[in-house]
């Protein structure tokens, strides 16, 4: 890109500096408020504690709504690794319009509004008379990631060179094991990647969790309930912890979508 | 909703030779089964429901039950009952209005990522895609928690004399819905920009200088264009997720934000219609997909050269 002249690179760091401010300061400003009291209109200096984390180690709910999010998204994303996989396979053996017509498909619940994939899923599961539970949930998780495992799986098999499978199978390897020693490994971090970033997703999806949840309910779900309330320290703790564990999973994907 | 990332470029076709490798790599079962193996899942969790729901909107609910007959009474009702219409064609401006502050606060900041360089390119784009794996549930509670009447701005402003009355025009009404869409859905928008304009081939930019064109003019008429794609392809993706959102307007938008996503929802809970919710969605999704193509389409323009 062209080099910009000084203050037209001011004007856009400006810009940018503001936005980053929008996007991170109600952040910053959440984890501030769970470390030190607002009261009187003002910020407590003097009240800087862990109250609140510890509060939240008590409260069994939020521990359950915890437990529950982990269960979903591990199931969720096990099971999408498992079928995006052999579905990118399948497209990446062939060509034809089934097979784009099938890549559609896939794409469907990620470009439809969630509202559409959630009552879809919502309707569906009443007309077959399955009852809401976890197991919807985890059903609606696995819908909504699936894409994203499809995608990144299939962008790699596309850069994986033909030679290295003929070579195995020239040598002798039967189909599984050509898959297992030498394409799976290729595979491997387009797959720890496409798996952070879909436990990610899963671990912060909500609008079509509320649709397709039962009683039991995952964490997005308690903070929306709570949210109705107002806003506590306790709420404050949890979303420091949740911001934290994000920022974890996403150093963590990009270290391995990075690396070649 | 959160990680929508815009496609990289298709590879290469694939040769004769590529198939029938791929072939012995999958396995020699027989292509009829294999089809039906690779179509099952999909069909049922993906296509079925979605033609459920399409099929609902057009039988209607009579007491507490569904009737299966076919009707057309559910579209009717929205041209004809007060408030549908016109909460629709509010939302669909509302999400204009999303998807053209998204693009132009959006746009500088892209052709800022474009023009660093190395590492810092990536590391500031980062920052910019991050906010995308973020709850989204958490981020309107800390936007909320500092617009709201009994927010930190508020309660600021008081403490410091500034203000003796909270403001209540920052909460609960469509401008808030705006605002709050927009801060959450600008890296949709400035990712695709980014990605246009890192494809611009440089030698365009050197033919435009050598030929005498200052910078303002070869970024209007050779760099402005050829990023319109990005332009178009973010605008479509926030449009898009601005109109179905249903949770932002809750949070944010009290009585006055109310929105199209959120009729639809409410039929489901309270108004417990749900064919005519159904219905309600499907007439969603004409905006929906008219954005999609024009995504689709500017994805596929080529240069001409």
């Amino acid at each position: 890109m062209m080099r910009l002249a000084l203050p037209a690179q001011a004007a856009l760091w400006t810009v940018a500096a503001f936005v980053l401010l929008l996007l991170y300061g109600p952040l910053f400003l959440a984890i501030f408020f769970s470390f030190f009291a607002f009261r009187s209109n003002r910020v407590q200096w003097d009240s800087f504690s862990f109250t609140a984390y510890a509060r939240l180690a008590d409260n069994q709910r939020i521990i359950d709504a915890l437990a529950n999010t982990f269960v979903v998204g591990v199931i969720a994303v096990a099971l999408a690794l498992v079928i995006g996989t052999l579905l990118a396979l399948y497209h990446h053996a062939g060509r034809g319009r089934g097979r784009d017509l099938l890549q559609v498909v896939i794409y469907l619940p990620f470009l439809v509004p969630p509202i559409v994939t959630g009552l879809s899923l919502l309707i569906f599961f009443r007309q077959i008379d399955f009852e809401r539970s976890l197991v919807t949930v985890v059903i609606g998780h696995t819908v909504f990631v699936l894409a994203v495992v499809y995608r990144n799986v299939l962008a790699r098999l596309q850069t994986v060179s033909r030679t290295l499978v003929e070579a195995s199978l020239d040598l002798g390897a039967n189909r599984w094991q050509t898959f297992r020693y030498v394409l799976l490994p290729q595979l491997m971090t387009a797959l720890l990647a496409a798996g952070i970033l879909a436990f990610a997703l899963s671990f912060d999806e909500t609008l079509i969790t509320l649709l397709v949840t039962g009683t039991k309910s995952t964490l997005p779900m308690w903070l929306w309930s709570m949210m109705r309330l107002g806003f506590t320290p306790d709420v404050n703790a949890l979303v420091a912890l949740v911001l934290a564990g994000t920022t974890l999973l996403c150093l963590l994907a990009t270290r391995y979508l990075t690396k070649p | 909703m959160e990680g929508r990332v815009p496609d990289p470029p298709l590879s290469a076709p694939m040769t004769e030779r590529d198939i029938a490798d791929g072939r012995r790599a999958v396995g020699a079962w027989p292509d009829a089964l294999l089809t039906v193996a690779a179509w099952a899942l999909p069909t049922a969790f993906i296509l079925v429901p979605l033609l459920l729901f399409l099929v609902l909107g057009f039988f209607e609910v009579q007491g507490t039950d569904v009737v299966y007959r076919p009707t057309l009474k559910n579209y009717a009702r929205f041209f004809t009952d007060a408030g549908f219409l016109p909460t629709f064609i509010s939302t669909c401006w509302l999400g204009l209005k999303v998807a053209a502050i998204t693009v132009i606060v959006g746009y500088p900041i892209a052709y800022l990522l474009a023009s660093l360089r190395g590492r810092a390119k990536y590391t500031v784009a980062m920052f910019f895609a991050v906010p995308l794996l973020m709850s989204y549930i958490i981020k309107i509670y800390a936007i909320r928690s500092i617009l709201g009447g009994n927010g930190f701005l508020n309660r600021t402003l008081l403490h410091l004399g500034i203000i003796d009355e909270p403001w209540t025009f920052l909460i609960f009404n469509l401008n808030a819905v705006m605002l709050t869409l927009a801060i959450l859905l600008i890296p949709f928008a400035i990712l695709p920009i980014f990605v246009a304009l890192e494809r611009i081939p440089r030698n365009l930019l050197e033919a435009s200088a050598d030929l005498g064109a200052r910078p303002l003019l070869t970024f209007l008429t050779v760099i402005l264009p050829l990023s319109l794609q990005g332009v178009v392809i973010g605008a479509s993706l926030t449009f898009v997720l601005a109109i179905g959102d249903y949770v932002t307007p809750q949070m944010v938008g009290g009585i006055e934000g109310f929105t199209f996503g959120r009729i639809i929802y409410s039929q489901f809970g309270f108004g417990n219609n749900w064919p005519f919710g159904a219905a309600l969605s499907v007439i969603l999704l004409i905006p929906v997909l008219m954005a999609i193509v024009a995504a689709d389409r500017a994805g596929r323009a080529r240069y001409a050269t």
